[in-house]
């Protein structure tokens, strides 16, 4: 057996937590029985209370034990002695995530033969075991969710307060409520996701898919790159290197997913005028960029490795410098590229729709000036909060400096802070990129120049 | 067995190494000391292979950390100055995890887990969870953890932290033992005396740098340090020693010698005899137990 989930096991599966767990939710589901009027099937409230024990002990106690698997050991001074051992990566992240949780997942294992059962004599077997997968599904997607951000926090610093670990088991929350949502979307009884005029179908890549099993392979491949992101991470901790092209793999499937839904977009005033290319490659665009802002938050963007990027660079050692390039420069250039290909294909092939190609070309020059921001931010002392800092800024110059220029009835200047419509067309991408190219040799001189000191 | 060249290691404000390079012998026992700050923890993690050089390269048994490091990890064991105990698990349970994680098979790991139980002196307390076990204790079973696969390399800091002196020397006893078992074990350690029981070698790094640049050997068992000194003090003392053969004076003034010289009981009585006829008055004659504290004060602050 893996050592470290042999161990996991040693420590949550005790006789005494299992005893003290089974007798805590035969109580509960006594209890619920209990409570239930006799003219009604006793199952039913039985099933309703085992699901939300469900999802307290699976996805919110859960969440925090895979946060805290890593970051536990980190504060427990254990860590360093499970980095030195020579359990591989994929062996150490099953083991960590599954470990972990195990005790969760017992307890939910009860839960789920009370839930399923009532389901199956209910209703059918079939539709238990597509529920079982769903239950499931919403515990890994979850608690993964949880590890991958507490693995991602591991490489930007080294101590956790009770609050990172909360944000880091938010973010398993967060993954595990839109699994949630999207399942009691894709209900027949609901049309949320679906599209209106066909509630049970979903229009992907102009084909019309039947929303359950499309939603059902969503999640198996979401749970999959989630799954494949801490892999990844575990291997950087264990100080084996990644190379680029599995996150080109996900920048590639992720573009893919999200630019087949351009039939949603259609009914949009803006958008209605543009043909499903623009609108596929304007939803790629956005989606890179997206990546962009979230994997430049989330990266340690240190300084040390860039300046080594830079030598590397220097010295024509190419290959070496794209391994080592971030995840978020990679996206940028995603962005970039989708970008420059709208810019290419609207003059060209829509020639009707004018203002775009300025607007795309000044949102470009925005993403370069704020990522350009958040590496700056982060070279300053107190580089810690930088990255808070860097919100702060964009913060003003999205929000309040607007506000305050629309009070003023300053709207003219309003160019200087985000895209928006000018006159001449050029002036706005004039300025982004102005801004983008200021901010971003402020970045690159600072890691350039400011050498360290010799201790 | 550890090469080192060129080793640089920044952090974002302040450069920890600064060009390191450096040769450890196999089978030896290497103190690496050095002032606060000078950069010994960021030496230790890059051998180790827990935290990438910005340049040069580090090799551990002929592999490069940078692009082998899990192969490092299985030969390799580390004792950090903080580390922590799983409290919950049995010294039994803490060691075999450890044998596990270390690739030793299943079936192995209880043997294994008790060998190194008996080494560090806690075979009666196999059951006892770790969490119970008093401060020195709990730095034996930590020693255990970091043998009990019988790396190649062990790298220990403040080993001796917390043990009373009974476990101190039994520590300098288990470590010699390590060594002559064909183990290469690098040592940190503030207190310099607890180094002198074992160490044969030192590197001493100061700013970022190995201070004279490659480790200095402090010890040789076969011919240690020896001081000597006489009640009235005569200039020729050093040239008369270092007339005898066999004998090599490290520094000398009138009134006392350090010098190295064979352990042999016949030749040292012989020596004594050469002195005491020669019209010294030997007052004291004996083996030098500071020989790195004095290499570590000569050297540290010159550079």
């Amino acid at each position: 057996m893996n050592p470290e989930f042999q161990r996991n096991l040693w420590l949550e599966l005790t006789p005494r937590r299992l005893i003290l767990m089974t007798a805590l939710l035969a109580l509960a589901f006594l209890a619920a029985g209990l409570a239930t009027n006799r003219d009604t099937a006793v199952l039913v409230p039985v099933a309703a209370t085992a699901e939300w024990l469900y999802y307290a002990i699976v996805v919110v106690w859960g969440t925090r034990n895979a946060a805290l698997a890593v970051v536990g050991e980190i504060r427990d001074r254990t860590w360093d002695m499970q980095l030195l051992s020579s359990i591989e990566p994929l062996a150490m992240t099953w083991a960590k995530l599954f470990g972990s949780t195990i005790y969760n997942w017992f307890g939910g294992a009860l839960c789920l033969v009370v839930l399923l059962g009532e389901t199956a004599v209910h209703q059918d077997v079939a539709t238990a075991l597509i529920d079982l997968v769903y239950y499931i599904a919403v515990g890994v997607i979850a608690q993964a969710a949880a590890f991958l951000a507490s693995l991602i926090a591991v490489r930007r610093r080294q101590s956790h307060s009770r609050l990172d670990t909360f944000l880091y088991q938010a973010a398993g929350l967060a993954a595990g409520l839109a699994v949630y949502s999207v399942w009691q979307a894709a209900d027949p009884a609901n049309f949320h996701i679906a599209h209106p005029a066909d509630t049970d179908t979903v229009l992907w890549w102009g084909a019309k898919l039947d929303a359950r099993g499309f939603l059902l392979v969503s999640l198996a491949l979401f749970a999959a790159w989630i799954l494949t992101g801490c892999y990844r991470q575990m291997r950087l901790e264990l100080q084996m290197q990644n190379g680029t092209l599995v996150w080109l793999g996900f920048l590639l499937f992720i573009g893919l997913y999200v630019s087949g839904f351009d039939a949603w977009l259609t009914d949009n005033g803006a958008m209605a005028r543009l043909g499903a290319v623009s609108l596929r490659l304007g939803l790629a665009a956005t989606t890179y960029a997206a990546l962009t802002y979230v994997m430049v938050f989330l990266e340690p963007k240190d300084r040390v490795h860039y300046r080594w990027l830079g030598s590397q660079i220097a010295a024509s050692r190419l290959g070496a410098a794209w391994n080592g390039l971030e995840a978020w420069m990679m996206a940028y250039l995603a962005a970039a590229l989708c970008a420059v290909l709208l810019l290419v294909w609207l003059p060209g092939f829509e020639a009707r729709v004018t203002d775009q190609p300025a607007l795309i070309a000044a949102a470009l020059g925005f993403v370069t000036r704020d990522v350009s921001i958040f590496v700056f931010m982060r070279t300053l002392p107190g580089r810690r909060r930088g990255d808070l800092a860097a919100l702060g800024v964009l913060f003003a110059l999205y929000v309040l400096a607007p506000a305050i220029a629309n009070g003023l009835g300053l709207t003219a200047i309003l160019t200087i802070f985000y895209p928006q419509d000018a006159t001449p067309l050029w002036i706005a991408p004039l300025i982004a990129w102005a801004e983008g190219l200021a901010a971003a040799t402020f970045a690159i001189s600072r890691i350039a120049l400011v050498k360290p000191a010799v201790s | 067995m550890i090469d080192v060249a060129d080793l640089v290691y920044e952090y974002p404000t302040a450069r920890a190494l600064n060009g390191v390079s450096l040769h450890v012998l196999p089978q030896t026992i290497t103190a690496l000391v050095g002032p606060n700050g000078a950069g010994k923890t960021t030496l230790r993690r890059c051998l180790a292979a827990l935290d990438a050089p910005y340049a040069g390269h580090v090799l551990i048994d002929g592999l490069d950390t940078a692009t082998r490091p899990r192969e490092i990890h299985a030969r390799l064991g580390y004792l950090p100055d903080f580390y922590g105990l799983y409290d919950e698990l049995s010294v039994r349970r803490c060691l075999t995890y450890a044998a596990r994680a270390h690739g030793i098979p299943d079936a192995l790991a209880n043997a294994a887990a008790e060998k190194a139980a008996g080494q560090v002196g806690l075979s009666d307390r196999l059951e006892t969870p770790a969490g119970q076990l008093s401060r020195g204790l709990r730095q034996r079973l930590a020693i255990g953890q970091t043998i009990v696969h019988a790396p190649r390399v062990l790298l220990l800091d403040e080993p001796a932290a917390g043990l009373d002196p009974q476990a101190r020397r039994d520590l300098s006893t288990l470590l010699l033992a390590l060594k002559d078992a064909g183990m290469t074990l690098v040592v940190s350690s503030h207190i310099l005396a607890e180094l002198e029981d074992y160490c044969s070698e030192m590197i001493i790094i100061e700013a970022g740098r190995i201070v004279g640049g490659k480790a200095v050997k402090v010890r040789d068992v076969e011919r240690p340090r020896y001081i000597i000194e006489i009640a009235t003090a005569r200039t020729d003392l050093r040239e008369f020693l270092a007339a005898r053969a066999g004998l090599d004076v490290v520094e000398a003034d009138g009134h006392h010698a350090l010098f190295t010289f064979t352990r042999n009981a016949g030749a040292r009585a012989k020596l004594i005899r050469d002195l005491v006829a020669a019209g010294f008055e030997v007052s004291t004659f004996g083996e030098s137990t500071k020989a790195l504290e004095e290499t570590y004060f000569a050297q540290v602050g010159q550079s």
